[in-house]
């Protein structure tokens, strides 16, 4: 394949990053008066890149020597990071200006940087693209971390996520390079046909470093630790962003990985995913009981969540894998719709408030943000007419159909261990007295549209979007058969 | 003779002190940067190491990338650690903890 | 294990060498001064070479945040050279797109190089 036909696959990168360095040249240029005219040029590359998939990058294959694929799980693993990512860049000026300053013009460059590495992960045919992506949008997730530079807690925040993603990478390159020198290439398709021939101990090594690597980036458990510290120290947009769009990345990087890379070895890494899952779903829901903060109770949530999405990759058949995509889009509506939520508690000077006890009362306060809030967690909860029931449910009928159905009712058990703490908000807005001090009034139309669109997506609405959502995460699933 | 299995255990050697380095260490974060970038350039030893073996240059073009980026992490490890330290007033291990759960 | 050690008889006898050769750099020229009657220190003389910090002082003193800047910049635009070398060598095989990809390389280094100016992240002040 010629050059110019490789460079056609991978538009949607290119338009990110050519339009990241010119915002970055005018945020030198302009300073931060420009920051807000720079979100909105994010925003609109975000468009453009998205409507970029209609052409060849949607659906053009391998390019650059099987370097870089171009196919539409690639496609669709990019419309919900891009999604996520805009809906992070466009609600940040509102929550910096009312904490005080601190939003910068390069806020939605770093977004930016990081999208493109989320779009390199998802398109990875090769070890060496699927590192360069990992990093690029890890390295710009540190530096977003720790954004608001006059708050130690954020600064906290940066440094722990650092050290501990620096550790991941550290592993996830150790396992890279002995797959690297046990299988003798890169290539995902050349690693699929050395396993064929058998897995000896280089191999599995490898594969189990790799796993342990990725699974960080999804923070599944064992390799959650990191989750709840940073999720609780980021400004609350970037915590958002982490929550949405890497998790979408990371998890379809980890699909592309087992299925087309490791697909051979599917017995081997099977374990790993079931415990995996098993691990997360369970001390996700176990460790969110006793939160106080609103924000790490949805790390734990976010934990929780990406457990259930494992079970998918855990069944090992496409349509294990068209249940984990169809979760990942569900989940990003959801998450992304709590955290709007959670932009809106504040106090009357616009101070975030964060504890979960300020949410007393909230339906005799401020009844329209109550109902938003309950949809959303009865919908993370997985209760039937709310949307956040369908993928859970396809997830599980994917793992019944590939014959774990032992590992299905456990799963299913999991999720009601789960349904307690989300019911336990739900009673604290609905039942308990209200909060002495009231939140602000909701001061902006942009994040009430977010959060009245993200709440329509996961109503039982969403059921319409069904046979859409169905054909779009089979035909995804099928391109890593 | 020096074989590839001299270098790969030269480089498991670097790897888990580079990991220990991290979870041992209570004193103070630069010697964390130390730990990570140890991690890196055992990495890099068995990559080489590989290629070498292989005869394949893959694994020197990788190398070079995790070179590159390792200065990155590099540099963006110490930026943090300075707006840390500019708030906190200290370095050490033992004092990250604003937040526990 | 008698082989392995004979691999290694090389490098001991380079480090032998090195030793010695390094060690007679540094003794010769004060061996030298002193049988010559020019050595005559004073503080001038003896103090630190251009800039830097005293040689020996509290090991654990802060310095200046301003050095990790300089550091930190002096990294990333160092080891992005590292990519220079391979390339230089083989332009000829790799042709136009080859010698294309590395301009546009360099052209976002020069983005990232003149954001940094602008920022004044380069102004010791």
């Amino acid at each position: 394949m010629s050059m110019t036909a490789s460079l056609a696959l991978t538009v949607p990168e290119l338009i990110l990053s050519v339009g990241a360095l010119l915002l970055l040249l005018v945020a030198a240029f302009g300073g931060d008066g420009f920051a807000r005219a720079i979100g909105w040029g994010a925003v609109a590359l975000f468009a453009a890149a998205g409507f970029a998939l209609t052409g060849p990058a949607g659906n053009g294959g391998p390019g650059f020597d099987g370097l870089y694929i171009a196919d539409s799980f690639a496609a669709f693993a990019k419309l919900l990071i891009y999604i996520a990512a805009a809906v992070s860049v466009a609600v940040a000026p509102g929550f910096f200006a009312r904490t005080g300053g601190g939003y910068r013009a390069e806020y939605p460059v770093l977004i930016l940087l990081s999208g493109v590495g989320m779009g390199m992960m998802v398109s990875a045919g090769d070890l060496l693209t699927l590192y360069v992506g990992l990093e690029l949008q890890s390295l710009s997730a540190y530096v977003l971390a720790s954004f608001l530079r006059r708050d130690t807690r954020s600064a906290e925040a940066g440094l722990k996520y650092f050290v501990l993603g620096a550790l991941a990478s550290g592993i996830l390159l150790y396992g890279i390079s002995l797959l690297y020198g046990f299988t003798g290439t890169t290539l995902f398709a050349g690693i699929s046909d050395s396993l064929a021939k058998g897995m000896g101990t280089g191999q599995m090594f490898g594969m189990v470093f790799v796993f342990a690597g990725l699974a960080f980036k999804i923070s599944a458990v064992p390799f959650h630790m990191w989750t709840p510290d940073v999720y609780e120290g980021a400004p609350t947009p970037v915590t958002a962003f982490f929550a949405s769009a890497p998790k979408v990345a990371g998890m379809a990087l980890l699909l592309r990985v087992a299925i087309e890379a490791m697909g051979s070895g599917t017995d081997a890494w099977r374990q790993i995913v079931v415990f995996a899952a098993l691990a997360s779903t369970i001390l996700g829901a176990v460790a969110a009981i006793g939160q106080t903060s609103m924000k790490r109770l949805l790390a734990y949530s976010s934990i929780n969540n990406v457990g259930f999405a494992l079970f998918g990759l855990a069944a090992g058949s496409a349509e294990g894998v068209a249940a984990t995509m169809t979760y990942m889009a569900v989940y990003i509506a959801m998450t992304l719709g709590s955290f709007i939520c959670v932009l809106q508690m504040r106090d009357r000077d616009g101070q975030p408030v964060e504890t979960i006890a300020s949410l007393s009362g909230l339906s005799r306060s401020r009844p329209g943000l109550a109902a938003a809030f309950a949809i959303f967690m009865f919908s993370l909860a997985g209760i039937p007419p709310l949307f956040g029931f369908w993928p859970k449910f396809l997830v599980f009928d994917a793992l019944v159909r590939a014959g774990f159905w032992p590992l299905a009712m456990v799963g299913i058990a999991t999720s009601v261990i789960g349904a307690f703490y989300y019911l336990k908000i739900v009673k604290t807005i609905y039942f308990d007295d209200p909060a002495p001090t009231p939140f602000a009034p909701a001061a902006s139309k942009l994040e009430g549209g977010l959060i009245t669109l993200a709440a329509l997506a996961v109503s039982p609405l969403g059921y319409l979007a069904i046979p859409l959502l169905d054909a779009t995460s089979m035909a995804a699933a099928r391109a890593l058969f | 003779m020096i074989g590839l299995q001299h270098y790969l255990v030269v480089s498991a050697i670097l790897f888990v002190m580079g990991v220990f380095g991290i979870f041992l260490n209570r004193k103070n974060v630069i010697i964390i940067l130390m730990a990570i970038e140890l991690i890196l350039l055992s990495v890099n030893i068995n990559l080489v190491a590989f290629s070498a073996y292989l005869g394949d240059l893959v694994g020197q073009v990788f190398a070079m990338f995790v070179l590159t980026v390792a200065a990155g992490e590099a540099a963006i490890g110490l930026a943090i650690l300075v707006i840390y330290f500019r708030g906190r007033g200290t370095i050490a291990v033992d004092d990250i903890n604003r937040m526990k759960g | 294990m008698a082989s392995v050690a004979a691999g290694y008889l090389p490098i001991l006898l380079f480090l032998g060498v090195a030793l010695v050769l390094s060690s007679a750099f540094v003794f010769l020229p004060m061996l030298v001064g002193r049988l010559t009657g020019t050595h005559q220190p004073n503080p001038e003389k003896l103090a630190e070479y251009e800039c830097g910090f005293p040689a020996f002082e509290d090991s654990r003193a802060q310095f200046d945040v301003r050095f990790y800047l300089i550091a930190i910049l002096f990294i990333i635009f160092d080891l992005e050279a590292a990519f220079l070398y391979p390339w230089a060598v083989s332009l000829g095989g790799i042709g136009f797109v080859g010698w294309l990809s590395m301009m546009i390389f360099l052209v976002e280094l020069a983005v990232g190089f003149i954001y940094a100016w602008k920022k004044g992240a380069l102004e010791w002040e």
